[in-house]
């Protein structure tokens, strides 16, 4: 049977890197193009204004929001914050994470018994940490929006790689323990030699797995922080009637969060960055899927009942 | 010993944690962090437990209040929404993983699988909008989109969310260990020995994966917390949660408050669902 959830996930997820790239170039209107408002005469029954929110036509596929951006412009240019953000801090966390989760695993002994106080972070959720660290610097910020990026990418890496780490020290530890680690040590191979022969392929696929799995999680971070009104590369907060938050960048969890009230009329303007966010998670997803599917048919136990 | 140093880890933390959106300041493009307000914070609550001042909160311009005496209902109705979505995703979890592990059905893991990756804010967005469209559909009112005050609060929708997101995570990975132990040499010596596959269920496998549930539980927390965050302010329950992004100005000591009660939340819940499996392991797994 081929994998075609590998196949795709492959597919939907080169699309999607398609689009963060080209995305400004296949757009259909400027970036700040804004579709006028004003009235229309064509006989004495028929006539009257037109104003944004415009539905979904022709001339505007996607539909535009209350002040007359088209929607589908915005997501293509939006689409490379979300997207390469997502990868570079999956990456990173992969990286540092992976790398010492190896290192100390190797030399490391037993797992200690993790205390119930180590479980006690958990009350506080990890988005909740960068909202205290962000929320002076994101809104209104004096910082670009490439300073502010890297800034909130660090701190996604901060609060993400110990995860990483425990996840691979853990299952280098019971690597450790496997009876042909033993042999190679008794034959005197340097560590650096158990871990490139032995350690790091086993764990290869463990690592590729794990690192579309934090792309997704990332993202759902820099979700939920839009949803609180810190986006990425910074919010406009616009006073005088109720306040107004606005993504700079565009991206799409900072739509998302600037439009999530209109769930009950124009409900389009939310409904297609909803939808253009988990077409994003579906196909990193299946990707996940396709590389699980792989490693499971490797390395297979059978259940005797 | 060690227990000491991580409480005393978490105070400290969760002090320079509210610290930091009042003494970070940008200056001509430069980020600094002044040290000095933060001790002047930590300073003026420390004396502010002595006289009662850390206690208090204000609202609007003038007007303060007593927070021990207002903090006890946010904290029971986020309680109430936690423990009941606590169990019934324990529970759901552990019935559904015993199948699921065996389920040749891969669509069917695709499907339960893509659920567990849609994020708690897409997933209450789509079931308000959900909402919405039956009702202007149809006419019928299946549930309320968000509570418009304390006393009518909105059930259902946050509770879906609430129990979903945690039970998927725990049907994904006891569903692991389920298969892990099925594949153990102790459950072939039982089918050898004729038992009947019910009887191998509740008395070899739900008692090996009772452990497991134990030590992820404080992953199952992390995840129910960080839900309630969104549930509550999406949904406008007057939580704990509401507490720290209610206010109209920072106000350190209520802060700092809010997250202690955070913590003490946490506590409640963790100890409840152990209570949980205590009993789970007294009917599965007694000697």
């Amino acid at each position: 049977m081929t994998n075609w959830r590998l196949w795709l996930g492959i597919i939907s997820t080169s699309l999607i890197l398609f689009i963060a790239v080209f995305g400004p170039l296949l757009a259909p209107y400027e970036k700040d193009y804004v579709e006028p408002t004003g009235y229309y005469y064509n006989g004495p029954d028929d006539f009257g204004v037109h104003s944004s929110p415009y539905p979904p036509s022709k001339e505007h596929l996607l539909g535009t929001d209350e002040w007359g951006y088209d929607i589908l412009t915005l997501l293509l240019y939006g689409a490379k914050y979300t997207v390469f953000v997502g990868i570079g801090v999956a990456f990173f966390r992969i990286a540092i994470g992976g790398s010492l989760g190896i290192w100390f695993g190797l030399s490391g002994k037993e797992k200690k018994k993790t205390g119930t106080i180590f479980g006690l972070l958990g009350s506080i959720p990890a988005f909740l940490i960068i909202y205290f660290l962000l929320i002076r610097i994101t809104i209104n910020s004096p910082l670009s929006i490439l300073e502010l990026i890297l800034v909130q990418s660090l701190l996604m890496v901060v609060v993400g790689f110990p995860g990483v780490y425990s996840a691979i020290y853990s299952k280098t530890i019971e690597l450790n323990k496997e009876l042909y680690i033993t042999a190679t040590k008794a034959l005197g191979s340097s560590k650096l030699r158990i871990l490139g022969k032995h350690i790091f392929p086993h764990l290869k696929g463990t690592l590729l797995a794990m690192f579309v799995k934090e792309i997704i999680l990332v993202l759902t971070l820099i979700g939920q922080l839009g949803i609180f009104n810190l986006f990425l590369g910074g919010s406009i907060l616009r006073l005088g009637g109720p306040p107004v938050y606005i993504s700079i960048s565009r991206d799409w969890a900072g739509l998302i969060g600037q439009w999530r009230s209109f769930i009950y009329d124009y409900q389009w303007i939310l409904y297609f960055p909803l939808l253009a966010f988990v077409l994003l998670l579906f196909s990193f997803y299946m990707l996940s899927r396709g590389i699980e599917l792989r490693q499971k048919a490797t390395m297979q136990k059978y259940p005797h009942i | 010993m060690r227990i000491v140093f991580s409480i005393a880890g978490l105070i400290t933390f969760i002090f320079l944690l509210a610290a930091v959106p009042l003494s970070i300041n940008i200056i001509d493009d430069n980020l600094t962090l002044s040290f000095k307000t933060m001790a002047e914070l930590i300073k003026n609550y420390a004396t502010g437990l002595l006289n009662g001042d850390s206690f208090t909160y204000q609202e609007g311009k003038n007007r303060t209040y007593n927070l021990i005496h207002d903090i006890a209902s946010y904290l029971f109705t986020s309680l109430r929404y936690l423990l009941l979505a606590g169990f019934l995703s324990v529970i759901i979890g552990l019935l559904i993983s015993a199948w699921y592990s065996k389920s040749k059905k891969e669509w069917m893991k695709d499907t339960i699988g893509f659920l567990g990756t849609i994020p708690d804010f897409i997933l209450v967005i789509f079931l308000q909008l959900g909402v919405v469209s039956i009702y202007q559909s149809t006419g019928f009112r299946l549930a309320r989109v968000a509570s418009r005050s304390a006393d009518e609060n909105a059930y259902l929708l946050p509770l879906i969310t609430l129990t979903l997101i945690p039970a998927i995570y725990l049907i994904r990975t006891l569903s692991e260990r389920t298969y892990d132990v099925l594949s153990e040499d102790y459950i072939l010596t039982a089918k050898a020995k004729g038992l009947k596959k019910r009887v191998i269920y509740i008395n070899h496998v739900i008692r090996n994966v009772l452990p497991f549930l134990k030590a992820d539980l404080h992953k199952v927390l992390a995840i129910m917390m960080s839900n309630l965050f969104i549930v509550e302010y999406l949904f406008n329950i007057r939580g704990i949660t509401a507490m720290l992004f209610g206010g109209t100005m920072y106000q350190y000591n209520l802060i700092v408050n809010t997250l202690f009660a955070l913590v003490f939340l946490y506590l409640i819940v963790y100890w409840s669902i152990r209570l949980l499996i205590l009993l789970l392991e007294r009917v599965f797994a007694h000697d």
